[in-house]
């Protein structure tokens, strides 16, 4: 029997989604040893009855908190993809819009609603922002239980089949626990480090073959931390030798929703 | 001391002749940096090139190297193994970087031999380049003995000036293979007493150009860190450690790795891969059942510096660490290999 | 010594192709352990050391480092105790009789069973530790007229996780051996001694330091106990025997994972002298 697969959307762009599609000839492979029984960017049929399903985006609404318990109680194998539905992403911005200095405190407010909630949710939604009600943003690990996490904004493809075939086959599937530099220096790039660029490769957790690094643009974390230690030396460093506010620089860090205050020295 | 002369334009035709036979291997500029790449016309190879970014490992011991392809046959399996054994030729090696060649060229045939490093190293030429004066500030290869290199090539380039400032290669065989290869070329020439000259002004100028950066001698480092297991200095060091290994993957004499299979879609075949490790990542030494015999960072900087400056040259009588600098210049925490061995000179 | 010829490596072939072999026979030990019979599919036999190991090879899940349990005096098939700890020894779990698995080996080092001939043998296992002593436990039973007196001293944490019970068995009531046993932890049904596997050396007689060999293989803590109560008995340290657990990746001493300071523990081990051991300050960690 081959498993059924789903693929779901919350509070994203669905580029994640869309990356199963761009996998092509791959794909065709895939559709060999298994089932897509629901899938909006790719088919208008739905079902039910399904083995893995993944899902991209975060929980931003209070429609996505129930979709997300709807997907959960219908999946076996729950699978988040995306830097969304794995880190909160992109949709934790607005966290900071809401005048909180940190993301849980700009959590509480967009939550409680104060007068900057209400000025950044017009600018968003116009007019009738009201209609549109919205929650802190939050990777749906925070509302259901997840089995596995494929970060990455978008997903990395090549991952994705990697655990297609790891749940095809019965072997258990984890993430690389190294840094981006150990991939970007198998690729062979240059460190950007050499040209006075702070970028987060040393901080976060590999498997996207450093792509960014290897086209010039700096790493920014998409894939969340690769461990606490290693934002612990990043305090350390960017202190002590390049004289750089963390805060500051670990801003940029924030795009992802990557950057986890609790978690600095 | 040379056995031939040839000019610029002339050792470019040379090494395209020789690319008929051979796949050419040697440093291209990207941006302001040199990379060891393939080139199709040896006009492109950057001779007078600083360094390169990452070190001749990276052709001759590739970050990922396809082992064997292994498939399930009728409730059996078979195994081939896959070995690149395309001639080559690299040219354009600096003297540290040919120690590191000698290095690699120990390990992997002691004890076992490793087919896949010996068989393609064996279908390798190796061109060495000598160098005037350090490629880059930080290195430290004069005082790790490594910035000169009698043997380890099959040719060596002597970057010489004739008498009227132009310039040319002075050229010195290492093996039968470099000698049978330009011996009745028509494009060398006989050395005259004043290549001789230059040739040996050139040496005198080389030895005084390489400033020395260590505050010991390399020979008193193993005995320096036998009695600094327990200092404190690699806690104080590894606190800023990223440990993201960027050290170990730049070294041009790391040659851990680490090996991992990658199923084609079929689920029934597929290959064995190994990639580059360091000793540096966390998990590196982590057993079944995790248990990590080197969890802390300090653990794994003391072992990496101990294996640079005492136990690889213990166990094949060649250096370990060649002073090039790239574990230096690739550290974001900048943590420098040379700036340990000095601290640990302290005790001198 | 027909039985401990090494078969003759192709030199010239790579290091890292697993031969095709066949589980002949599993059985389930303890919760987590179990055990595989193997037999190569070529007409070739292991022809392995007591103390070696082999590496398990299961395509798309990798290989993992097993030591060898059985003793090459019964060399038509070999036996591997196998852990349910990982990606590969999770999966080998689920395979049954009849299914094909690679095997590279035998590799490093095991015990030097030429050196112990015609000397008292003490070995001490605890918990897996067992599994790599096996191999020298039956090599000694299937050879005893060539040993002096042989005490076998084995310790687990509770009689569910005591490995080999037919062997226990056999070993309690073979007069030809002076077995031992402890369990940390009883249970009701429990009626042996309890304590750590340290208080059976107390029990021992006294041993004559030129002419006894003690092997002892169990966890780090264990070893540093035992071997206390070892030298404090005067035995020299060129005759205490232990084999150390690492993660051998290559098998063939070149990728660096199992490294002890600067000792490769798959080419130089996994067996060593406690003498060998000065200096090597991780090798018990």
């Amino acid at each position: 029997m081959k498993p059924k697969i789903a693929i779901f959307s919350l509070t994203s762009c669905e580029g994640c989604s869309l990356a199963i599609l761009e996998l092509e000839d791959q794909l065709l492979d895939l559709l060999g040893a298994v089932e897509i029984v629901n899938f909006r960017e790719g088919m208008t049929e739905r079902a039910w009855d399904i083995d893995v399903g993944f899902v991209d985006g975060a929980v931003s609404t209070p429609q996505d908190d129930e979709e997300v318990r709807h997907f959960r109680a219908h999946c076996k194998t729950l699978v988040a993809i995306g830097s969304c539905a794995c880190l909160g992403g992109i949709n934790t911005l607005k966290h900071y819009q809401s005048g909180g200095a940190t993301r849980d405190e700009g959590a509480a407010h967009a939550a409680g609603g104060n007068g900057r909630v209400a000025e950044y949710r017009r600018y968003v939604y116009g007019e009738n922002a009201e209609w549109f009600a919205t929650t802190p943003a939050r990777p749906i690990s925070a509302v259901v239980a997840v089995d596995y996490q494929l970060p990455g904004c978008p997903m990395v493809k090549e991952e994705f089949v990697e655990l297609v075939k790891c749940l095809l086959i019965g072997k258990p599937f984890r993430l690389p626990e190294t840094a981006v530099c150990v991939e970007c220096k198998r690729r062979g790039s240059r460190c950007l480090y050499e040209m006075g660029i702070i970028c987060f490769g040393p901080i976060t957790r590999a498997g996207c073959n450093a792509i960014c690094p290897a086209y010039g643009s700096k790493c920014e974390g998409c894939r969340g931390l690769v461990s606490p230690d290693a934002i612990a030396a990043a305090g350390i460093n960017l202190r002590e030798q390049y004289r750089v506010d963390l805060n500051e620089a670990l801003a940029d860090l924030r795009l992802y929703g990557a950057y986890q205050e609790a978690l600095l020295p | 001391m040379l056995d031939l002369m040839v000019t610029p334009a002339d050792f470019v035709a040379l090494v395209n002749e020789l690319g008929r036979k051979r796949r050419i291997i040697g440093p291209v500029a990207r941006g302001d940096r040199y990379f060891y790449e393939e080139v199709g016309d040896a006009a492109r190879l950057e001779l007078g090139f600083s360094y390169a970014v990452y070190g001749p490992k990276s052709f001759l011991f590739p970050a990922v190297e396809t082992l064997f392809r292994f498939e399930a046959d009728n409730g059996s399996f078979t195994a081939e193994p896959v070995y690149d054994d395309r001639p080559a030729a690299f040219v354009g090696v600096h003297p540290c970087d040919l120690h590191a060649i000698r290095l690699l060229d120990r390990v992997f045939a002691q004890d076992r031999r490793d087919e896949h490093y010996l068989r393609r190293r064996g279908a390798t030429m190796i061109i060495g380049i000598d160098c005037a004066r350090p490629c880059n500030e930080g290195v430290f290869c004069a005082d790790m003995k490594c910035h000169q290199a009698d043997e380890g090539f099959d040719v060596m380039l002597l970057p010489l000036s004739d008498g009227d400032g132009n310039r040319r290669w002075g050229l010195k065989f290492g093996s039968a293979a470099g000698r049978e290869w330009l011996t009745y070329s028509r494009r060398c020439t006989a050395p005259t007493a004043a290549d001789e000259r230059a040739a040996e002004t050139f040496l005198r100028a080389k030895a005084a150009a390489f400033p020395r950066a260590l505050t010991t001698r390399v020979e008193r480092l193993p005995e320096l860190l036998e009695r600094s297991y327990d200092s404190l200095l690699w806690e104080a060091t590894a606190r800023r450690c990223y440990s993201c290994g960027s050290c170990n993957l730049t070294c041009p004499t790391c040659y851990c790795f680490d090996m991992s299979d990658s199923l084609d879609l079929s689920l029934t075949s597929g290959v064995r891969q190994r990639l580059w490790d360091g000793c540096q990542l966390p998990g590196f030494a982590l057993v079944a059942g995790n248990h990590n015999f080197r969890p802390r960072a300090a653990q794994r900087l003391r072992h990496r510096i101990f294996r640079k400056a005492k136990w690889i040259r213990e166990r094949t009588g060649v250096a370990g660490c060649v002073g090039c600098g790239r574990c230096d210049r690739a550290c974001t925490a900048k943590i420098s290999a040379v700036e340990i061995y000095n601290q640990l000179a302290e005790l001198d | 010594m027909a039985v401990l010829t090494v078969p003759k490596l192709d030199l010239a072939a790579s290091a890292y192709i697993p031969t095709p072999a066949r589980i002949v026979r599993t059985e389930q030990l303890t919760e987590m352990e179990k055990l595989f019979e193997i037999e190569l599919n070529d007409p070739r036999r292991l022809g392995h050391e007591p103390g070696q190991f082999v590496q398990v090879s299961l395509f798309g899940f990798g290989e993992a480092p097993i030591s060898i349990c059985s003793s090459p005096t019964r060399p038509d098939t070999f036996e591997l105790c196998v852990r349910r700890v990982g990606t590969v020894t999770g999966r080998l779990h689920a395979l049954n009789e009849g299914d094909v698995i690679g095997i590279r080996g035998p590799l490093g080092r095991g015990f030097d069973v030429n050196e112990m001939h015609g000397r008292d043998i003490v070995i001490v296992a605890g918990g897996l530790g067992l599994a790599p002593v096996r191999s020298l436990i039956q090599y000694i039973v299937d050879e005893r007229g060539r040993f002096g007196q042989f005490h076998l001293l084995y310790g687990c944490r509770q009689p569910s996780e005591i490995l080999f019970r037919d062997d226990v068995a056999a070993w309690r009531n073979d007069r030809r051996l002076h077995f031992l046993q402890t369990v940390d932890k009883a249970d009701e049904q429990w009626r042996g001694r309890v304590g750590v596997v340290t208080t059976l050396i107390k029990e021992l007689p006294e041993l004559d330091p030129q002419q006894t060999v003690v092997v002892i293989v169990g966890p780090p803590v264990m070893f540093k106990f035992v071997v206390l109560e070892v030298l404090a008995r005067r035995i020299p340290q060129r005759s205490i025997y232990c084999s150390l657990e690492r993660r051998m990746k290559c098998g063939i001493g070149k990728c660096g994972h199992c490294q002890a300071n600067q000792v490769y523990v798959c080419l130089e081990g996994p067996v060593f002298k406690y003498g060998q051991l000065k200096g090597l300050r991780e090798a018990l960690d």
